[in-house]
């Protein structure tokens, strides 16, 4: 499998070319295009043992509810992806030693030697409106992971950085979090209009995005007349 | 409605030299989706935006305050709660500030809410800046902002024109729906009002309809204009909010 990705930071397509015989997950609706002889099975053949298990996935995690899984059968295929909104891709390399934390609307697609679950991330993130769960990417191969606006990723040496929730896209497994108010007092942290923030330590790379989507869409939104 | 030229001097609780050490910052990711680092040396401070905080170093604290010039007493803290409150709803500005400064120095990143890019400016003694609404991200403490009302004209048109004047000195980071471009004006130029991030207070401005008498201004589609005339430097931004909002209007 190889991936390409194009048209890099606004509008980035990724392009996936698939060996024979090769299997690919991605995000419902993600799919632009494909090529040559794939097949699409929505929910995939690893999750025929629970429609329990995927909804606990989609009502925690805000994914869409049915991931797609192509396969391509006895010859190569291309299928390219692309998000709902305008921003970046990034490419992030799994292997045994680590696992990777995805906000919920930042996954986009991995082969299915990548697993996917959900991580508690505990109650304060109710309040925030951003969503509550994280995906945890565990296994080996490629995960693409989209962003709202450039991505850029900071790696962490045994340090500390304070992270707006909404900038987040994903971190690895080597760092910790806490989600925090975002200065001492609570009036003080939601007047300051950053509610709730993610403190990371530890040694890890953090992906994060330019723009917050949900500040995006209620500054947007409220200069649209009301429903 | 001319430009008044008038710079109030009211004295800023920080005193700042011209020699003073000026911010360390670096624009990225333009500029489509800029945001700006700014480096914090000990005792250097910035304000911004309520919300604009995209991620900061564990040395660097947070403190919130009202959108509103800093002055004693109760009386001017009553005075300044309004002040915030008009600058919300008929500024499009937030109410609250965010006041990031680290003792031991620090790195604090900030990114406006819409898609663009980040220009800076930088103030000196005597010098003013119009910022349009919703377009000022953050500056040193040493810069004041005073919000102007574009007058009546501007609430028949749709499109409503708030300026903030930017006086003092030091450095102020506006943000732009799309690309930023300066233009230097000696003589007369036009720009739709959408289209306007800032100018310099040296130009006098007149807002006006598009097209001719009120045909023009209701059915052209350009709404209003800014007029500016004499010397100085003007930057525009490349898409306008007004028109984003107009085209998802019919689709929600």
């Amino acid at each position: 499998m190889n991936i390409e990705l194009e048209y890099k930071p606004a509008h980035t397509l990724a392009v996936v070319d698939m060996q024979p015989g090769e299997q690919i997950r991605a995000e419902a609706g993600a799919m632009v295009s494909m090529r040559g002889d794939v097949s699409i099975q929505t929910g995939g053949p690893k999750e025929k043992r629970g429609l329990l298990k995927r909804l606990k996935r989609t009502v925690l995690s805000g994914e869409t509810f049915f991931t797609n899984t192509f396969h391509t059968n006895q010859s190569a295929g291309r299928i390219t992806f692309a998000p709902k909104l305008c921003g970046d891709m990034v490419v992030h390399h799994l292997s045994s030693d680590h696992e990777l934390m995805i906000q919920g609307s930042s996954y986009v697609a991995a082969p299915d030697s990548v697993q996917l679950d959900t991580k508690w991330q505990g109650f304060r993130k109710l309040f925030s409106g951003e969503s509550l769960f994280f995906l945890r990417a565990f296994g080996q191969g490629p995960v693409i992971i989209n962003a709202f606006g450039a991505i850029s990723h900071k790696d962490l040496q045994n340090e500390t950085l304070i992270l707006d929730t909404g900038h987040m896209v994903a971190f690895t497994s080597g760092l910790q979090y806490r989600v925090r108010k975002a200065s001492s007092g609570w009036i003080s942290s939601f007047l300051s209009g950053e509610g709730f923030v993610l403190e990371l330590s530890g040694t890890g790379r953090v992906y994060m995005q330019t723009r917050n989507p949900s500040d995006y869409g209620q500054y947007v939104g409220s200069k649209l007349p009301p429903r | 409605m001319q430009a008044q030229h008038v710079i109030e001097s009211e004295p800023t609780k920080d005193s700042y030299s011209d020699s003073r050490d000026a911010l360390d910052e670096t624009i990225e990711h333009g500029p489509s989706f800029a945001w700006v680092k700014v480096k914090l040396r000990p005792g250097q401070r910035v304000d911004a935006e309520a919300g604009a905080m995209v991620y900061h170093s564990p040395g660097v604290e947070m403190a919130t305050r009202l959108n509103a010039p800093r002055k004693g007493g109760l009386g001017a803290k009553v005075l300044s709660f309004f002040s915030a409150i008009l600058r919300k709803f008929l500024g499009g500005e937030t109410m609250f500030i965010n006041e990031f400064s680290s003792p031991q120095g620090g790195e604090v990143t900030l990114a406006p809410k819409m898609v663009g890019h980040i220009q800076k400016l930088t103030l000196s003694a005597g010098m003013a800046y119009y910022v349009q609404s919703g377009s000022y991200l953050a500056s040193e403490p040493s810069v004041q902002t005073k919000m102007r009302w574009g007058g009546l004209r501007t609430l028949i048109g749709r499109e409503g024109v708030t300026l903030f004047q930017c006086y003092g000195h030091g450095d102020l980071f506006i943000n732009a729906y799309g690309g930023i471009e300066p233009i230097e004006v000696d003589g007369s130029y036009i720009v739709d009002t959408g289209h306007v991030v800032a100018f310099e207070h040296s130009l006098d401005f007149k807002i006006k309809g598009a097209g001719a008498g009120m045909k023009g201004l209701l059915f052209s589609g350009e709404g209003l204009v800014f007029e500016f005339t004499g010397k100085g430097t003007l930057w525009i931004q490349s898409r306008n909010v007004q028109a984003l909002v107009g085209w998802l209007k019919p689709l929600v």
